[in-house]
Parts: C-alpha cells; structure tokens; sequence
C-alpha cells in the first residue's frame, strides 16, 4: 500500500544543501587557493582582505565589476538554455563574436536612421548573427547527428578567423583617420555612427544618487537583468518553457507526451545563439564604438562556468556573473597592491568552478545513494 | 522457539532502511519437505526477506535458523555452500554456453586444475534424469525457451547440493503450459525430499502447488496457514487488509464501428524483423487484448501506433484517418491516449512536478494557456481534481513526480490520459508492478472508459488480466497476431500454445517466423 509520503527530513536538508552547494564551493576553492598563496609567501587573509577593499572600497570599481558582469550574464544565460535542453552549447564564443561582427557591420555601414531605430536594428543584428552560428550545428545534429560539441568548437575557430580576417581586410577602416594625430592605423573596422551606440549609465544612476564614472555601465546591463527575468519566466511560466525542461530531463517521455522533441531543442538552440550573439555588444556598442583585432574574447567559455556555478538559473547567472566580476577586478588589486601575480586569480577561477562542478556530482551522487537505500527496501 | 523438523526457521527478522521498516518482527517456519509459499504485494517485503535468508542483506535484529543452526551468511557464496538455493526471476545464465556449461560454471568439477567436458556433461544429465527434469545438456542457452532455461536453473542450484531451494517469482515469465511443467518439477523435487520456498502474489498458483503459506503484508507476517484450509478471497484479504473484488464492474454492450485498424504491419530493427504482418482491429466500445510472452512485437506495435516508431509498411487507421507513421503529437490530436509499460522512461518526466507531468502534452490547449503565459488556475484546478478522481496519494501537486510510489505513478499517468475522453487508449502493461488495489482500480478505469464508447487496446503479459478485462483476445508471437478469441471461448491453456508458437494462425495459418 503506498501510504502518503511526507518529504523527510532528510530530504529536505538535502536540498538545502544542494541549493547552497555552490557558496560552500566558493568557500572551498578559497581555502585551497589559500594554499598557492601560502606557498608564495603572502597571507591569505591579508590578500582576500584586499582583494575585498580593492573591489568594494570604491565606486568605480563596483561600477567596473557589473560591467564585467553585464556580458557574462548574456553568455551565462545561452549557455543556461543549452543546458536546459540538454545541450552542450560550447559555441557562445563563436555566435557573440559573429553577433559583434553584424552589429558592427550595422552600426557603421547604415547611415541615416535615428538613435531609436540604428540602435535596436544593431542589437537585433547581434542576436541574429548569433542565431545564425548556433544554425549550423543544431542543423546537423538533427539531421545528421553531430554532436553539437564538435561542430561548436570547430565554429567557435572559424568565427574567430573568419573576424580576424574582415577586421584586417574587407572591414578594415584604412582612412587612418581613427587615431590622434591622424596616423594611426589600428587594425579595426570604421567606428559605428553615433546613433548605433548605447548611453551609459552615468546619468540615469546619477539622478538616483549613484555616482558611476562614465564611460563604464552602460544600458546592457539593464538589458542584460532583464533578459535573466525573460529566462526565468520562459522557464517557470511559458508553455515553450515547460516542454524545453520536459525535453531535457526525458526527451523520451516528453514526445511520448506528445511534445516534438527536435522542434523543441532547435528552437532553444537557436535562442541561446540569438542571446550569445548579444554578449559582446556592451563592449562594441557602449564602450569601444569600433569591432578591433583586439575585442575581448572568451565570454564564451566564461558563461559556461557562469551557468554551471548559476546552476542554469536567473538568480543564480547573475550571481555568478558578478563572482566572476569581482574575481576579476579584486585580481586586479591584488597584483597591483599585493604584488601577487595575476596567475593566481585564474588559480582561483580555476579552483572555484572545479570545486562546484565536484560539490554538485558529490552532492548529486549522495542524493542518489539515498535514494537508492530507500527505493531498496519496498521491492517485494 | 523453532518446530523440531524445521528446515528453515526464520526468527524476529527486523530490516529497516531509510524511512521505512522492509522487514518487521519477522517470524516462521519452513518445515523439512514442504512447498512453502511466501505471498504478499510488491513493496510487503519479499524480496528483503530472501535477501537476508541469502546473505545479500544482514538483518537489524532476529536470526535465522538453518538446520537449527544460526545461519547469518555474508555474502551470496555462503548460503549455497550451507546448501541454499536460489532462482531468480531474471535468469542469470550465459546465453552462448551449453546447459552443462552453465550448470557447472563457478562450480566446476577440479580434475588436476581442467574440466572434463564429458564427465561434467554425464553428471548434468544423471542429475536431470534423477529429478526428471527433461533437458539436452548440450543445447545452448540461447536455443531454450523460458521453461527450459528455468530448468536450467533449478539444475544449477541442485548441482551445488542445495536441500533448500527458494524460487523468486518463477511463474512471472512462463505460459500456463510451462507453468505446469514447473509444477510437476516441484512436486518431483518434493518428493526426492528437498524443501522448497516459493514466492508469488498469483494467489491461485499459490493455493495449487503450496502446503503452507505465509503472508506478509508491510512488512510483517500476517499468519502462516495451511494451503488447505484457505480459500483464495481469505487470502488476498490478509494479503491487502481488506476484502477484495475480484469481480470488476463490465457493462454488456454491443460494441460500435471499427475505431482502430491495423493493416499488414510491418516493422524491423536492422535485419530482424519485429512486426511481421501484423492485423487486427478494435471497435468502439471494445477492449482488445493482446496476449503473448514477453519480446513479440508488444512494445513495438504500442510505440507503431502512437508514431513512437516508424513502420516499414502496413497502414493504421484512427478513426477513419490514415496515421501511419505520424509523429505522436498528431496522433493524440486525433484522440488517442497512450499508456505506456515503462513509466520511467516513457510515462512521466520524474524530475519535473505532479502537475506538470498531469498537462505535459495539453498545457498548449486554450483552458491551460492564455497567449505566451501557462494559465495556472485552470491548470492547478484540472491538476487537484483529476488528483482526487483518480485517488492519486501524495503530498502536493508540486511534489516531483519521483516522490510518488509506483501506483500512484501510474494513476498520475492516468490523470492525463484520460483528460478529455479520449477515443482510443493503447494500455501497455498497465497494471505491472501495482499493488491489489491499485491494479483493481486501474482495470475498472479501462472497463469504465470502454463503457464510455472508448476503443482500448489492453496490451499485457498477465494472461489472467487479459482474460478478465478483454472482450477479445488476440494472441501475438513473433509479431503477428496468430489467432483471436472472444473473452468466453478464451481458454488460458489454448492462449498459452499460441503464445509459444505451438499451435499456428487460425487466420490463414500463416508462418509465424
């Protein structure tokens, strides 16, 4: 007879733990990088200590964590849909190089349209040329069967080259009249018109009394909450959502259901290249105004860790997204204050997604074990 | 204390696990040459139970007497040394060896560090003709039917010198005729002096070939009574707790037109074909049976029907409408409902809640949708009150799928395929594994939906479900229907010689291979 089955305690404590498993993570890693530090004679306490003061202490510097923040949300959340479906999108890092490139493309090459119309039409060219990237493989993994690991890697080094050679070639701005003076001749495409750019924040902050230098936040992160907002009511509240969770927990069950499971995973696949394509407009659109030899790279590979440590959730990705932030700008303090290399902070990176990824599978393979024990006993 | 010619004395046995006791006070007597029955629902403790006489679990409290000796064994190996036996219910033999490899595997007779293929091969068949059991010692596992690898079994245990020999669930996977074979077997074995255990909830095998029973229910020992003074009613009461229908409510009503028709279906992995010619059909207001041992098509046709698998050829029909090899959401549009045998991996998302397990599939219809937003009200009112009518237990409609027991899984699966009335349901196996009362109320919900004008097709390995549920029969060997009865001239020992490929088809007495 099955009786009604009020979750344990046990269970419950299980899950509380399974939601916080990252935070212990983190704190584990430190302890580890703790180590590294030790051994190259500096005091843990007094480097965390400063990596803290140095990213918090000041404005600018909290204002330069969310901007480090506002790509990595973007990617972490393409990376987070991929992996809802049950997919491994290693391509973000190609589709958001590709999305700069037509948003670049867009933002130089279309003159004469107002601010309202150059920029969304910028954006939405970032979102389709990521979209267009993660095509081909979803394309032949459903009717070929490549796995989708392969073709995303291989396409993550053609985007790169396939940039790389616009910007030296076709695209690339030979006036010279870029640099002061006149002469300068810098590998990179004209600059985007001013209608193509994204403000900053500095004025909307400013009037609420946040006092952010300008030329840093910009209005992606805005975009960038909001898209984690549009992640979690995709997932939570849309019938699209609940047959992209359905299809990646039991692609089997679900079309048995009735759900067209490939429908499901193109369209979510083309989706998460259509936000990785939006990755890297921040830097193009509200900072550099051109697409250079030189544009930042692996928010790619980044966002997977930012959704692996997020655990595919909104809340969670932009958490992670700001970790990585903080990361990355206390690095920069403690090598400039502490002298300690820069080297260490990729330790420390390194160290906190491997320690999440093991906290995750030790506490995925307890729960199981636990399961298991229970689900042993009432076989007859 | 334990009876002076007790064999096995099973004495205050307790083994709890996590949240729940599997064994509790367990206590009884095997006695010196019975046929001791152990009967009771999945999840009273059975398999526990045989699990710590065999050693593969060490028990909490209690002891167990062997011989009247203490006999707590450690592992497996132990137990068949001190002359246990056990045959699993599912096989455990190597398909390419012979009968005399598998009998003497890991038992083998040491003669200067070689076996002695012909020596070992005479001992198989002294020990065959000394308990009668009839078997080619140098026939190939993969050659042998079900019946005969269970016999290959039975020798194994008793090339080790078992006296006690415990059968989990022989009958589960063998046809009446078989079923009788084991039968005689037993007997014989008695007869030769060994005692044996046997464990089964067919209460009819039970009460045949058993001289005492004894009923778990929880758990714990119900009573241990003699096979003589019960009856089976009596029986499945101390099993369940409570009296039990064992007659289900059916309307007489003439069935209405054709609803399903399957044509000539043909199917085939690689090169080994599946379905084979396969036809029948099933009217409205009909329940179709299709009976057969286990690995004939059954999987296969379901999965055909729904457009889980592409056909090679062969047409199907749903109401007057083509849909062969449509995809399974068309099918559903077309009013089918699809009850799957593997609940895990075909019936529910585990890791995903109740409620969205019971609208996956229909959460785009307009009452559970409003333009790009789930409409939750009316989701979570379809969702409590399907609950209710299917008397699905659980702690809330947010609780995960995984959370409920198997029953409650599969009236969870029936939450959503019998939304709306459907006009044909495909049932695979739908009562496996369900305790009494659950298998009674999903039987009736079949009957029930068939009253409504439903056509049903009843797959099942349970011949006695097929007979008591099904207004036809038809009998399915190596993917083709071999012949088809009304439920009153179906007869379990007829159905089982088609169902072995004995007796070829009444319909055109075509090949069945």
């Amino acid at each position: 007879m099955n009786a009604q089955l009020p979750r344990s305690k046990a269970a419950k404590r299980l899950a509380l733990l399974e939601k916080f498993s990252p935070v212990l993570a983190v704190l584990v890693a430190m302890a580890v990088a703790s180590i590294a530090l030790i051994i190259i004679g500096k005091n843990p306490l007094v480097v965390y200590g400063t990596m803290f003061y140095f990213a918090f202490g000041r404005m600018d510097s909290i204002a330069n964590i969310l901007y480090k923040a506002t790509p990595l949300i973007f990617a972490g959340i393409a990376c987070a849909v991929g992996f809802r479906v049950g997919l491994f999108n290693i391509g973000v890092e190609g589709q958001y190089l590709i999305g700069v490139l037509c948003a670049a493309s867009v933002g130089f090459a279309v003159k004469g349209l107002p601010v309202y119309i150059h920029l969304p039409l910028a954006i939405l060219a970032g979102a389709a040329g990521g979209a267009l990237w993660a095509l081909v493989p979803i394309w032949l993994k459903l009717k070929r069967g490549v796995h989708e690991v392969i073709t995303t890697i291989m396409l993550n080094h053609t985007a790169f080259l396939f940039v790389q050679y616009l910007v030296a070639g076709p695209l690339m701005d030979k006036t010279g009249g870029m640099g002061p003076g006149g002469v300068d001749l810098r590998v990179r495409t004209p600059a985007l018109l001013p209608t193509a750019r994204m403000p900053d924040l500095h004025g909307a902050l400013g009037k609420i009394g946040i006092d952010f230098p300008a030329g840093s936040v910009n209005w992606f992160l805005i975009l960038a909450l909001l898209a984690a907002v549009g992640l979690w009511y995709l997932l939570w509240k849309t019938p699209f959502g609940l047959e992209l969770r359905a299809v990646g927990h039991n692609p089997k069950a679900a079309e048995t259901a009735g759900i067209r499971s490939n429908t499901v995973i193109f369209r979510t696949f083309l989706l998460s290249g259509a936000v990785a394509g939006l990755a890297g407009l921040s830097d193009l659109l509200g900072y550099f105004g051109y697409l250079d030899i030189d544009f930042p790279r692996n928010f790619g590979f980044t966002g997977i860790a930012v959704a692996l440590v997020g655990r595919n959730s909104a809340v969670g990705i932009v958490l992670a997204s700001v970790l990585f932030g903080f990361l990355s700008r206390g690095g920069m303090g403690i090598q400039i204050i502490e002298r300690v290399p820069m080297e260490t902070y990729y330790i420390l990176q390194g160290l906190i997604i491997l320690c999440i990824v093991m906290a995750s599978e030790v506490i995925r393979r307890y729960a199981r074990a636990q399961q298991k024990k229970e689900e042993a006993s009432p076989n007859a | 204390m334990a009876q002076a010619n007790a064999v096995l004395a099973i004495q205050g046995v307790t083994k709890r696990f996590p949240g729940i006791v599997a064994n509790g006070d367990v206590s009884f007597d095997v006695l010196e040459g019975e046929i001791h029955a152990i009967v009771g629902e999945n999840g009273a403790g059975k398999s526990t139970l045989v699990k710590i006489v065999t050693g593969l679990y060490q028990p909490d409290e209690g002891r167990i007497l062997f011989r009247g000796r203490p006999a707590l064994f450690r592992n497996p190996r132990q137990a068949i040394l001190a002359g246990i036996g056990i045959v699993h219910q599912h096989f455990m033999l190597v398909s390419n060896f012979t009968v005399t490899e598998n009998v003497i595997l890991g038992a083998e007779p040491p003669r200067r560090g070689l076996i002695d293929p012909k020596d070992a091969a005479t001992k198989v068949r002294d020990l065959s003709a000394q308990y009668g059991v009839k078997l080619d010692p140098d026939r190939r596992i993969e050659d042998l039917s079900v019946g005969e690898q269970q016999r290959v079994e039975i020798l194994k245990v008793l090339y080790r010198g078992a006296g006690l020999i415990i059968l989990d669930e022989p009958t589960a996977v063998l046809v009446p005729q078989e079923t009788e074979e084991l039968f005689e077997h037993l007997r014989t074995l008695k007869r030769q002096g060994k005692t044996i255990v046997f464990i089964s909830h067919k209460l009819d095998e039970v009460l045949r070939i058993s001289d005492r029973i004894t009923v778990l229910r929880r758990g714990r020992v119900v009573g241990t009574v003699k096979a003589a003074d019960v009856t089976r009613p009596k029986l499945a009461e101390m099993m369940v707790g409570r009296p039990v229908l064992f007659d289900l409510k059916r309307n007489e009503a003439p069935p209405g037109e054709d609803r399903l028709v399957v044509e000539g279906l043909k199917a085939s992995t690689g090169r080994r074909s599946i379905l084979a010619d396969l036809s029948f059909r099933v009217r409205a207001g009909e329940i179709y049976g299709i009976a057969g041992v286990e690995g004939n098509g059954q999987t296969e046709l379901a999965e055909a029907i729904m457009g889980l698998r592409r056909v090679g050829g062969g047409r199907i029909h749903l109401a007057g409408e083509d849909i062969t090899n449509h995809p399974a959401a068309l099918v559903r549009k077309r009013g089918a409902a699809y009850i799957p045998e593997d609940r895990h991996q075909r019936g529910l998302v585990l890791p995903m809640t109740v409620w969205e397990n019971a609208v996956l599939g229909a959460h785009r219809l307009p009452e559970f949708r409003r333009g790009f937003r789930l409409q939750f009200p009316g989701i979570y009112r379809f969702v409590e009150e399907g609950v209710v009518k299917f008397d699905v237990r659980l702690t809330s409609i947010q609780a995960k799928a995984e959370t409920l027991s198997g029953g409650n899984q599969q009236k969870l699966i029936l939450v959503r395929e019998f939304r709306g009335d459907p006009k044909f349901i495909v049932a695979s196996q739908p009562t496996r594994g369900l305790d009494i009362g659950a298998t009674e109320f999903v039987r009736q919900q079949l009957l029930n939906a068939r009253d409504q004008g439903a056509a049903v097709l009843l797959i099942s390995a349970d011949l006695e479900e097929i007979i008591a549920v099904a207004d036809r029969i038809g009998v399915i060997y190596n993917g083709h229907i071999q012949a088809e009865f009304s439920q009153d001239e179906a007869e379990p020992k007829t159905l089982g010689l088609y169902m072995t490929g004995a007796k070829q088809g009444s319909e055109g007495g075509r090949r069945a291979s």
